[in-house]
């Protein structure tokens, strides 16, 4: 794929490998200063085939947690549109851009679209151009304020450049489970903001009934890079089967907690060291608390992607690494996570409904109730009676969290059977709860 | 009045077999209904034995409304082919045209149109969806009542003890189970449950006086309209 | 994280499935097909994956259309 004609007339270069692409300043780039940095916006009007396929040939994957080829999404929603055309040659799509970032611990969204809102909205464009789409929402979380005023200003910015050819309507979303992919189409239908059963996929129903593309934005602004600099570029950095880069969420026992932009498949050792790792940590948790613990220093090789991490039986979600001090203790933490999942759930599957709160309360016993044989047991019976019966991956993701936090915490969990929770159970939670849950 | 005596005394004393199966079918039809509503109520309070499965009672709820439809068809071509009393087949579907007892006998034509529309609905429930068959399975709590004040309106039998004790056991059977399933939604819904349960009450008093100052009282079949269609064909 | 196609079947297959939000644990389902269908403490379905046997099929499709909230589904394959 060559440069768009009117990219010859950028006297910049794309990013190099050693480069951070996706945040370049400490504050939110306006149009002029995007262009500059990045070369201007490709224009709608180019073969929307070719940007699929460009995008496929990348290898990007979705960056909100589910690591879903985005190529193959894309391709999806593209075909889906033009079989479902009747009358017209097409039917138009949708573009849902997810900057919810219902994650407690996450903030790199916020991050992104604070700083790089054009890079988010070149995506939306781009994406909307290559599925056919006549219309796209912007999904921000309720609690971000400085991106809702950093998109709001970008969008104003574009309006008068004339580069809104595709509507872009800003919502937002309040709520855990409100930032799932069937819950948010849900809730742009005018319903309740629970997930729905699949199928339909979202591709071929979705918004306003029609093939609909939601897709993380991160993942938007990488695909505005790809088609600026292309599939090889994109894949200067990364590894073979986890290419590109990812911004990751780090926080807990670390000097420099924030946002940060890896390579994918760099150590977490690195990744964490770049924080400033203090002394004295024991686990860090990966992919949010829908997500898993590795145990540190013992996992300081896994390389931070999605097929890294599941070779080491986590998940790299989107992108949290809460690293867990010594003086807490991760079962009790664990206890309180599944506390705040069971509570956020959408309770509308008997199982999950059911087994989330039992599985919290299992954990809880452990964690903060007297010595007892059988509550392991129980635990892990629950969190196979729950993962995959309901029709999100919210119980999957609790019942992940509890059975690596009894693998990692192993040595914590014969303490507390035999006698009892430990002294440091009863500190202040060291993960936040977004409602203030706690003990 | 001895007019009205006169031709009373003269459609009933007129029994052919077609009259007489017309009789029958319709109150058989009528206990199959009764036992069919009582299997729906039965299903929707979840009753539920060691000995009795819940696929058995949707099971019989099944075959026993199929069953209740084949009489009632039976029911409607006796009626129909009875040449006595002129009542043609649109009679049967189109509510109040009759000019025998127009009111109850279109009371029948109205249960006969719901009963087929359960029916088809029912059958085709897999491809219809949820939300369109229960809209129109609720109606089984309109079309049961019809039929049975269909049979107390038209039914010559009606002053007859043993139609009054069989028709009284069928509204007390559907009536006790209404009330069972009412109290299972006064947790989630105590207005709703509460107004279901003065609707039935209610329902039952004026039911009771209906019976009381009209069939069971004198001149009925000529206030019903019965005189217009004596008319032979 | 919903949009992952579904595993190919070989053709002439069918398999059970729960819609679990439309599931209101009736246990009819249960009942008619002990042999592929079972009960978790809260009395949801739990449904052994992996084609239907053709034996049972017939009962699969009447536990399907006897679901009283329709939330059992057979998923075929040509």
């Amino acid at each position: 794929m060559t440069a768009h004609p009117a990219a010859a007339a950028w006297a910049g270069q794309p990013p190099a490998p050693g480069d951070l692409r996706l945040i370049t300043s400490d504050l939110p780039l306006s149009l002029a200063e995007h262009i500059d940095r990045y070369g201007p916006p490709q224009s709608a009007d180019r073969d929307p085939a070719a940007l699929i396929t460009e995008v496929e040939r990348s290898g990007l994957t979705g960056r909100g947690g589910g690591a879903f080829p985005a190529g193959r999404k894309m391709r999806a929603v593209a075909d889906a549109s033009t079989r479902s055309g009747r009358i017209r040659a097409r039917t138009s799509s949708v573009v849902v851009a997810n900057g919810s970032e219902s994650e407690p611990v996450s903030s790199k969204d916020e991050v992104l679209l604070s700083h790089a809102p054009h890079l988010v909205l070149d995506g939306i464009a781009l994406t909307a151009a290559a599925v056919g789409a006549d219309g796209a929402y912007l999904c921000l979380g309720a609690h971000a304020p400085t991106a809702a005023r950093a998109v709001a200003v970008a969008l104003a910015e574009r309006e008068r450049a004339g580069l809104n050819a595709v509507p872009v309507t800003v919502t937002s979303t309040d709520g855990y489970i409100a930032g799932q992919e069937t819950a948010l189409i849900s809730a742009l239908n005018g319903g309740a903001a629970l997930p729905t059963f699949v199928p339909p996929r979202p591709a071929e129903r979705g918004a306003n009934r029609r093939p609909t593309l939601v897709q993380n934005v991160e993942t938007l602004a990488h695909i505005a890079l790809i088609a600026r600099f292309g599939a090889e570029w994109f894949r200067q950095v990364g590894t073979v089967r986890a290419p590109g880069s990812a911004l990751v969420t780090v926080t807990g026992s670390v000097a420099r907690p924030g946002v940060r932009e890896i390579p994918l498949g760099t150590p977490l050792r690195e990744v964490l060291r770049r924080s400033g790792l203090m002394a004295g940590a024991q686990a860090v948790l990966t992919g949010g608390y829908f997500g898993t613990w590795l145990p540190l220093p013992a996992a300081e090789q896994v390389a931070v992607s999605e097929d890294g991490m599941r070779a080491a039986g986590a998940a790299l979600g989107p992108g949290v690494l809460a690293v867990l001090p010594d003086s807490a203790c991760g079962l009790a933490e664990t206890a309180r996570v599944l506390g705040f999942l069971a509570d956020n759930s959408a309770r509308q599957c008997g199982p999950c409904r059911n087994g989330m709160p039992a599985l919290a309360n299992a954990m809880g016993r452990i964690a903060f109730g007297p010595p007892s044989r059988d509550a392991v047991g129980w635990v892990e019976q629950l969190t196979g009676l729950v993962a995959g019966r309901g029709a999100c991956h919210l119980p999957d993701g609790g019942a992940a969290l509890a059975r690596t936090a009894l693998r990692v915490f192993a040595a914590d969990l014969r303490a507390h059977t035999a006698s009892g929770p430990c002294h440091r159970a009863g500190r202040a939670p060291a993960l936040p709860l977004q409602n203030g849950l706690g003990r | 009045m001895t007019g009205a005596g006169h031709v009373s005394a003269i459609v009933v004393t007129s029994s052919t077999p077609l009259w007489y199966a017309t009789r029958a079918t319709g109150l058989v039809a009528l206990v199959l209904l009764t036992v069919s509503m009582m299997l729906g109520l039965l299903s929707s309070v979840r009753f539920q034995r060691p000995a009795w499965p819940r696929f058995v009672t949707l099971g019989l709820h099944r075959n026993v409304t199929l069953l209740a439809l084949g009489f009632t068809v039976v029911h409607v071509l006796t009626t129909v082919l009875d040449s006595f009393v002129s009542i043609p087949l649109p009679d049967a579907f189109v509510p109040f045209i009759s000019s025998y007892r127009p009111i109850w006998v279109g009371l029948g034509a109205i249960a006969f149109d719901l009963m087929i529309a359960l029916v088809i609905t029912s059958l085709l429930r897999t491809r219809l969806g949820l939300r369109s068959w229960r809209l129109v399975h609720w109606t089984a709590y309109l079309c049961w009542p019809v039929a049975v004040l269909h049979g107390l309106g038209t039914g010559t039998d009606t002053p007859a003890g043993w139609v009054l004790a069989l028709t009284a056991c069928c509204v007390l059977a559907v009536a006790m189970l209404t009330l069972w399933r009412l109290a299972l939604t006064w947790a989630d819904r105590p207005l709703a449950a509460a107004s279901g349960v003065v609707v039935v009450v209610l329902i039952l008093i004026a039911g009771g006086a209906w019976l009381h100052a009209g069939p069971l009282a004198p001149g009925w079949s000529h206030r019903s309209g019965t005189h217009s269609a004596a008319a032979r064909k | 994280m919903n949009s992952e196609p579904k595993k190919s079947q070989p053709p002439g297959q069918v398999e059970l499935r729960v819609n679990p939000i439309a599931c209101d644990a009736h246990g009819l389902c249960m009942e008619l097909l002990p042999e592929l269908i079972s009960a978790d403490p809260w009395g949801y379905p739990i449904v052994r994956g992996g084609p239907v046997p053709l034996r049972l099929q017939a009962l699969a499709r009447r536990a399907v259309a006897d679901c009283p909230t329709l939330a059992l589904l057979l998923t075929e394959r040509q």
